[in-house]
């Protein structure tokens, strides 16, 4: 899928993260800001890119802002950014979680 | 320095925590909606109520706000001008609670639905640190004043990595800010003067479409009216460069006096960011005998880009006198003024040949059914040099 329009999707709470998804030539990129980035960087980064790699997401600005999140919350607030920033959404659920 | 009103105080949002969770009143459901203070002149009155119980000032200029209530009582306002977070105030009985959060991403969400996606803000230095928590990082500091910052971890970097693209070395390197409302034979002078001192001259247009002219004509005009000058980039402008948020009050000189700190952040900015990146080493400006807005503007850039404020190498700033036509400075305000009565005689000794025709056929104002070119543009004669 490719993204056509800048999107958001969550909140700055705790527990919670806010991820903006912006159009971007030539591959992605992942900005990570996170109260916990010492000790998880790595692996919310992780859990970013293999979110976006199933949705075929293959160029991209994403910035985050994360407030500790579970891992599967950061699945489903990059899955809606990227649902609100694309034409047609082509992914199966099913195959996402 | 005068004293500054910032428009957003946090100060002691999550520094503390209440244990109010056993309070019924405490635990009563907030509610948050926007408000348009045009339309509901209540919600209005409430804003103006809280925000004076927080030492802060009702600004005229936003357009919309986000208010939290909690048992009717309305407890947060954040505002948005365009792009710009203002009037941002919690209860102060009620700080401590997180609120903070909630209000900031209400208010984010809201600026995105409105097509706003890259915010900024000013603050008190001291309540860099929790907005820094919801987002937004620092772009420049007026110790003890104010800061501006951005909800973007990468903003000015990346606008800067690709200044640095169009970098050229030099013994002296030159730049010019210009509006070019419209571009006049004394901005053709002030190039021309400021590119023959120079190894390389970088000429910037203000890109804020807050002026008559529209940044699109302008920008045509600039780059028509520099055809032939040599070892010259002409640039897009930008939001850090005198924009709606790095120096709204350029675009609104009506509101009087300018204070200090907003031309210092501008001129921060252009030091510590977008110099570095183009490794200039002078800035040229034109003399102001007109408009005292752009007057305070020259001066302050002799103290913020010059004296020891920064971190970032000294920027020599030259003033160069202004091009006189029938003994009196060729000015762009002295062209919008002869536009308005459509004067176009003495406007065409003013302006190259481009300017006086698209003047002619887009700017008429004598005729007031006149196509001026869409909305943005209707606006209002606001923005000078």
């Amino acid at each position: 899928m490719k993204i056509v329009r800048e999107a958001l999707a969550g909140t700055l709470e705790s527990s919670d993260l806010m991820v903006r998804i912006a159009p971007r030539e030539e591959g992605l990129e992942v900005v990570l800001q996170s109260e916990v980035i010492h000790q998880f960087g790595t692996q919310i980064e992780a859990v970013v890119r293999e979110t976006l790699a199933k949705l075929a997401i293959v160029d991209g600005l994403v910035v985050i802002e994360d407030k500790g999140a579970l891992d599967c919350v950061i699945r489903a607030r990059v899955q809606t950014a990227v649902q609100r920033a694309v034409d047609e959404w082509t992914a199966e659920w099913s195959a996402l979680s | 320095m005068p004293y500054v009103k910032c428009s957003n105080d946090f100060r002691r949002i999550g520094h503390y925590v209440r244990a109010t969770s056993k309070d019924g009143n405490m635990t009563e459901e907030i509610i948050s909606y926007a408000i348009d203070p045009a339309l509901q002149s209540d919600e209005r009155d409430e804003v103006c109520a809280l925000l004076a119980r927080s030492g802060l000032d009702y600004e005229q200029g936003v357009e919309a706000f986000v208010v939290f209530r909690r048992a009717r009582r309305l407890i947060a306002c954040a505002g948005l001008e365009k792009n710009v977070v203002k009037c941002t105030a919690i209860d102060p009985e009620l700080r401590g609670e997180a609120l903070g959060l909630r209000l900031l991403t209400e208010v984010v969400h809201l600026a995105h639905e409105r097509g706003h996606s890259h915010l900024f803000l000013y603050t008190k230095p001291e309540n860099v640190d929790f907005f820094r928590s919801c987002g937004f990082y620092p772009l420049a500091e007026v110790p003890g004043y104010v800061t501006l910052m951005e909800n973007t971890p990468i903003g000015i970097r990346s606008y800067c990595d690709g200044l640095r693209r169009l970098r050229h070395d030099g013994a002296v390197i030159g730049a010019i800010v210009m509006n070019a409302n419209p571009f006049t034979r004394g901005h053709r002078y002030l190039v021309d003067r400021a590119a023959a001192a120079c190894d390389h001259l970088h000429v910037f247009v203000v890109a804020e479409d807050a002026s008559l002219i529209s940044y699109r004509d302008r920008f045509a005009l600039v780059k028509s009216g520099i055809e032939g000058i040599p070892h010259l980039t002409l640039h897009p402008g930008s939001e850090y460069m005198v924009s709606r948020a790095t120096f709204s009050a350029y675009f609104f000189k009506e509101k009087g006096v300018v204070g200090d700190c907003f031309t210092a952040i501008d001129l921060l900015l252009f030091r510590n960011w977008i110099a570095p990146a183009l490794g200039i080493t002078h800035r040229f400006v034109g003399t102001e005998p007109f408009c005292r807005t752009t007057h305070k503007y020259n001066a302050d850039m002799q103290h913020w880009l010059r004296e020891d404020v920064s971190p970032a190498p000294a920027i020599a700033v030259v003033e160069i006198p202004r091009v006189v036509h029938d003994e009196v400075p060729i000015s762009a305000s002295e062209v919008r003024r002869l536009l308005a009565t459509g004067d176009f005689a003495r406007i065409g000794g003013l302006v190259p040949p481009a300017t006086l025709a698209l003047l002619m056929a887009k700017y008429r104002q004598d005729r007031p059914s006149a196509a001026r070119g869409g909305p943005g543009e209707a606006a209002v004669n606001r923005a000078s040099a």
